[in-house]
């Protein structure tokens, strides 16, 4: 039984070379010289025709025995020389994760703007409309129709920028014009007021002018948010609980807010609406001056003049009104130190928001 | 407006806590801006008892006395006083102590004697004026006394912020009013008493045979009052009378000027002393024209200022000068002095508006402008005359000639308003109760009277409170009395009203997203521009229209409106360049705005610009930031198109002549559907020098309302493909003048319904093997029918027949 010796030897032989293969190149070699089409195993199968047919059986049992041995050897063998070498290339691809990522540069919005997206969503929510305006207004829509005095300090020429009149009309007050950098957004709601069907809810951002020389704390041009609400059975509760609802979401739930009485042309009642201070929560620090409070917005009913003017009749409607600073709060908000700053395009600034 | 408590409580109770005193001023609409405590200039100033005193040393006139001052060890002090002596009461600033004028009292020597204080002289405590030698305390004093109780000086000032519609409140009775009306508590007026006083100084011929007042214009000056003192003694007011114009933050000068600003702090009525003599003509007749000022017409006031003066300016005049600025300030030419003998004293109510505008053009504001600017009562001008003349009669020592000259012409009347209560609590969501309403009213001064209805009362506004013309403003006077605070906070309950963005506040909103998805900051510029810089920037005037000129600018860079985003953008480049910031991705959304010559209101509209210069980010460890060039600003346009579905997007070059601002070659104007939206490009390296900034900035600046029109809210959804595609690269060469454009119209029509897509993913450039002129271009191109698995012979043909269509329209040669 020279053949079934050679088999074994074969197989022992296969074994120890399958078990000696150092990765998946020597154990390929190893399939190819005894599996492959001129592979050892593969010539016995081959030369089985030269076999005696008494044999036949036996021999061809047996060569299909090592055969399957020797796969499932080289199998298996595979299968560990594969793990070890994920293994290996996993252990290589280790990273210090602590390097910075790749990632595409996200850009900012500006501190204002990001302000009055905030200011905006929440009135939103409540159910207002967010309404822009001209930024360049007529005296009327400006000061007039808003209830101003005629020679209200605002309308001077050291308050309000004037601008040249191309129409030909003259001014009614020397130095001055008809048509102005509006000082507040208020013309917009007079623009409401006439142009809109009642009942009113609705926001007025944008940019406004006074004449001031900037300064760490004053810019000649700066954002305002406006309110305004005109219904039937609007009380002066409900424009304490609206602004009430949007300081604490606009500094945080914990915040209190108080109405001081005030005066504006504009509203009658007037208030002055306080924060409770973020620093001292109203024991009195040096942001809030020792008072404990942050003055934050101006607010009223709507004066029953101004609504006259828009053709509404205050006996039937009533609403409230309300504005305050977009950069008083980013002040209040960021503790930003100089106003200037949010002029100058300074990228180490602006990427901060 | 300066209130000392000391002196508002002799009309009404203050109460005894000073914090919630100034809390409730500040809620009912008072604000109190400061709170100074006069007692504390006095702080370690005490009653001394004088031990033993002996003659300095080495000083023939300073003497060295040892002082009990009511604690620890006599103190020892160098005096130079001559009427000290030993066993007397005297003032002490011991060390530490601060005098009037920021005197810091400290140890030191004196001719070699160390000395520990200072006796003071009532000139040096800032009381008075003598100054004649140590002040003497009454020997009942108890040593060790603060010195601020011993004199009773101890005073709460508040620094008042009065609003403008409340001229009432701009005097002490007025604030006695109001405190008396914030806690309901009595009110004692002192107008009466004061009135009382002129009839026992009353003597001499009367007023008018010696003056005439002559108003020209009502319109300026509604009511106008003169008396006549005679007999002034000019000279050093008492003492609690100068207390009281210091309290009230003026400064003591004499005792006519003192009693004008004391009646003018009590009762609110400004008033002017004239010296009589120096005001009458040369037949001793006084003259007084209430007239505009001529212009240019030349007057030096009080404050020794010449000023000149323009038509809608009031002054007070003679037949031969002006004398004072009505309502503002008095004529240094006819000033009280010394030498004064009679006085005439005007009390007058100037109108509030040509008040106002006088000493806001002549940047002059008194205590006069400020009250006549707000409103001053002129019923009571005439009987606040009367106490004044009284007053400065008793203090000067002189006489008051009987009567008045009293130009009034239409007396004004009190305002007859309703208050309906239902009304009134509807509209304040409250439910405040009648009688406090009614109470309140009557404190501030209203006449309240039931009507037929209960629920409606009669009030009658006073004078004095020009600021109640309507019921609203009597809801505010009981709402803010009641207190704000206890309103309790609701939300309006109306049913018609939905929150939503317009399209074109989506369309702004998408736009943000997607230029911060791209890596833009947002900035803001100033919407100021300097006149030049539109021929800086090199824009083309077209389509800018005029710039917007400001009549009152800041300043001369400043002073008109811009008319494009550009020139501050590149200004911010430049700011951050200049600070070593090398990477610069800014966009703006702002408003330009553009004149025409007829036209009111100017043109607004909304741009979006943007600028790029370095890089987006430094080299990093796995990163390495190509520099920005045209394509980056294109890239992010591409965004925009394509995250607004904007239709037919195409570049169209821009040439040299199109766009001057830009650098030849790489300049475009982007289109959509046919319209021009803007342009972009790489500025002119000679106009971003002209900025003060370093090129390469790539920029673009694209109209909103373009944008807006454009903007689709949808795309349209088109199948994912079910199966496979087949894909082909191939490269051409072609002429530099052929472009990418031009390539790609010619391949989608060759292509048919079954190429995909075609994507350019390679150029290059080679004079030996590309040729000079020319570029390789390479394609990937993607086939694929909708419908079925496509065979290999199917697309060989379509591409040979594209590749063919390219060389024949184009001139391509395969590049292999």
């Amino acid at each position: 039984m020279a053949i079934a010796e050679e088999l074994a030897a074969l197989r022992e032989r296969t074994l120890a070379d399958i078990a000696a293969a150092g990765d998946l190149e020597a154990l390929d070699a190893v399939r190819v010289a005894v599996l492959g089409k001129a592979g050892s195993l593969t010539g016995y199968l081959r030369s089985m025709g030269s076999v005696a047919p008494e044999e036949r059986a036996f021999v061809g049992k047996a060569v299909n025995a090592a055969r399957v041995e020797v796969e499932e050897a080289l199998a298996s063998a595979k299968a560990t020389l594969e793990a070890a070498a994920l293994a290996a290339a996993i252990d290589a691809g280790a990273v210090d994760v602590t390097l910075p990522g790749r990632a595409q540069q996200m850009g900012t919005r500006h501190l204002i703007n990001g302000i009055v997206d905030e200011i905006s969503d929440i009135f939103m929510g409540l159910g207002y409309k967010v309404v822009e305006g001209t930024e360049i207004e007529t005296d009327y829509y400006n000061f007039t129709a808003l209830n101003a005095p005629a020679d209200h300090p605002s309308r001077s020429m050291q308050d309000t920028f004037y601008v040249r009149d191309l129409s030909g009309d003259a001014a009614r007050v020397r130095g001055e014009s008809d048509v102005l950098l509006r000082t507040q957004t208020s013309g917009v709601q007079v623009h409401t007021m006439e142009d809109w069907d009642l009942p009113i809810y609705m926001i007025a951002p944008g940019k406004v002018y006074r004449r001031d020389v900037a300064d760490p704390s004053h810019l000649p041009q700066f954002h305002q948010v406006e309110g305004l609400v005109i219904d039937k059975g609007i009380t002066f509760g409900d424009l304490k609980g609206t602004l009430d609802y949007m300081c604490k979401q606009l500094f945080g739930t914990e915040r209190k807010t108080r109405f001081r009485a005030h005066y504006f042309p504009f509203t009658e009642p007037s208030a002055e609406v306080d924060v409770s201070c973020a620093v001292c929560h109203g024991e009195g620090c040096r942001m809030c001056k020792h008072t404990g409070w942050l003055e934050i917005l101006g607010c009223g009913m709507v004066d029953p003049n101004v609504l006259s003017m828009s053709g509404i009749d205050a006996e039937v409607y009533s609403g409230f009104a309300f504005g305050m600073g977009v950069e008083r709060i980013a002040c209040l908000k960021y503790d930003v130190p100089d106003l200037r700053m949010l002029l100058e395009g300074d990228m180490r600034f602006l990427r901060q928001f | 407006m300066k209130v000392s408590l000391k002196w508002l409580s002799e009309y009404t109770q203050v109460p005894g806590d000073l914090k919630a005193f100034c809390d409730k001023l500040d809620l009912t609409g008072t604000g109190v801006e400061g709170v100074e405590q006069t007692g504390e200039a006095f702080e370690g100033v005490v009653v001394g008892h004088v031990l033993t005193c002996k003659p300095h040393p080495d000083s023939d006139h300073m003497s060295v006395v040892t002082v009990d001052v009511g604690a620890g060890e006599p103190v020892q002090i160098v005096c130079g006083a001559p009427n000290i002596a030993a066993d007397i009461l005297v003032p002490v600033a011991c060390v530490g102590a601060v005098l009037p004028g920021d005197f810091k009292i400290k140890k030191s020597k004196l001719r070699g004697v160390v000395s520990c204080g200072m006796c003071c002289s009532q000139r040096e405590l800032g009381l008075g004026s003598d100054h004649s030698g140590i002040w003497i305390l009454p020997e009942d004093t108890a040593v060790g006394t603060p010195i601020a109780e011993v004199i009773g000086s101890g005073d709460t000032v508040l620094d008042l912020e009065i609003t403008p519609n409340r001229p009432d409140c701009l005097s002490m009775v007025g604030m006695a009013r109001e405190v008396g009306a914030m806690y309901q508590q009595p009110v004692a007026y002192p107008l009466a008493a004061d009135v009382a006083k002129l009839a026992a100084v009353t003597a001499g011929e009367d007023v008018a045979a010696s003056v005439t007042v002559d108003v020209a214009d009502p319109e300026r000056c509604c009511r106008y009052t003169a008396r006549v003192i005679d007999n002034v003694k000019v000279g050093p007011s008492p003492d609690w009378l100068a207390e009281r114009v210091s309290a009230a933050g003026g400064r003591p000068i004499n005792n006519v000027v003192d009693v004008t600003n004391y009646i003018l702090y009590l009762y609110g009525q400004p008033l002017h002393a004239f010296d009589y003599d120096l005001l009458a003509d040369e037949d001793g007749q006084v003259r007084i024209i209430v007239r505009g000022a001529t212009e240019g017409e030349s007057l030096t006031t009080l404050d020794e200022e010449q000023r000149t003066l323009t038509e809608d300016m009031t002054v007070i005049a003679t037949p031969r000068r002006a004398v004072a600025l009505a309502g503002v300030m008095g004529g240094l030419e006819t000033e009280v002095t010394e030498a004064t003998t009679t006085v005439l004293l005007e009390a007058a109510d100037f109108c509030n508006g040509r008040t106002s505008r006088t000493s806001r053009n002549l940047k002059l504001i008194s205590e006069s402008s400020m009250r006549y600017e707000r409103g001053v009562d002129e019923n009571l001008t005439e009987l606040v005359s009367q106490a004044a003349a009284a007053l400065l009669a008793e203090v000067s020592g002189g006489t008051v000639r009987p009567g008045v000259v009293d130009v009034y012409g239409a007396p004004a009347a009190a305002r007859a308003l309703t208050f309906r209560i239902g009304r009134f609590n509807a509209m304040m969501g409250a439910d405040i109760p009648a009688d406090f309403i009614e109470d309140i009213l009557v404190r501030l001064g209203c006449a309240v009277e039931a009507t037929d209805d209960a629920d409606v009362l009669a009030v009658s506004a006073p004078t004095f409170r020009p600021d109640l013309e309507r019921e609203i403003d009597l809801y505010e006077e009981v709402l803010r009395l009641w207190g704000m605070d206890r309103i309790p906070p609701t939300l309006p309950g109306g049913r018609e009203r939905v929150g939503a963005r317009t399209p074109e506040q989506e369309t702004l909103r998408t736009l943000n997203d997607t230029l911060r998805a791209s890596g833009l900051n947002e900035t803001m510029t100033y919407s100021f521009a300097e006149p030049g810089d539109i021929e800086r920037l090199r824009l083309p005037a077209e389509g800018l229209g005029l710039a917007v000129e400001l009549l009152n600018p800041l300043n001369a860079d400043q002073s008109v409106m811009r008319q494009s985003i550009i020139p501050g953008l590149l200004r911010s480049v430049a700011y951050n360049q200049s600070r070593s910031v090398k990477n610069i991705q800014l966009y703006e959304i702002g408003t330009v705005f553009s004149a025409a010559d007829g036209r009111k209101k100017a043109k607004e509209r909304k741009k979006l610009a943007g600028v790029l210069a370095g890089a987006m980010g430094d080299d990093g460890w796995n990163v390495r930031p190509v520099p920005f060039d045209f394509f980056d600003g294109k890239g992010v346009l591409e965004n925009i198109a394509r995250e607004l579905a904007c239709p037919k997007v195409r570049f169209k070059a821009l040439t040299a002549e199109e766009a001057p601002h830009l650098q030849p070659g790489r300049a475009a104007e982007i289109m959509a559907d046919g319209a021009s939206l803007g342009w972009i490009g790489e500025i002119h390296p000679l106009v971003v020098e002209a900025f003060g900034a370093t090129a390469p900035v790539v920029a673009f600046e694209l109209d909103v309302s373009g944008l807006v029109r454009v903007a689709r809210s949808a795309r349209p959804y088109v199948d994912v493909p079910t199966y496979p595609a087949v894909a082909m690269d191939q490269a051409f060469v072609v002429g530099e003048d052929v472009t990418h454009e031009k390539m790609l119209q010619v391949m989608t029509s060759a292509g048919g319904k079954l190429l995909e897509s075609v994507a350019l993913f390679d150029v290059y450039r080679d004079e030996e093997r590309v040729g000079a002129g020319k570029k390789s271009v390479a394609y990937s191109f993607v086939y694929r029918a909708p419908d079925r698995t496509l065979t290999s012979e199917e697309v060989e043909k379509v591409h040979a027949k594209l590749v063919s269509k390219v060389e024949k329209a184009t001139g391509a040669e395969i590049r292999a």
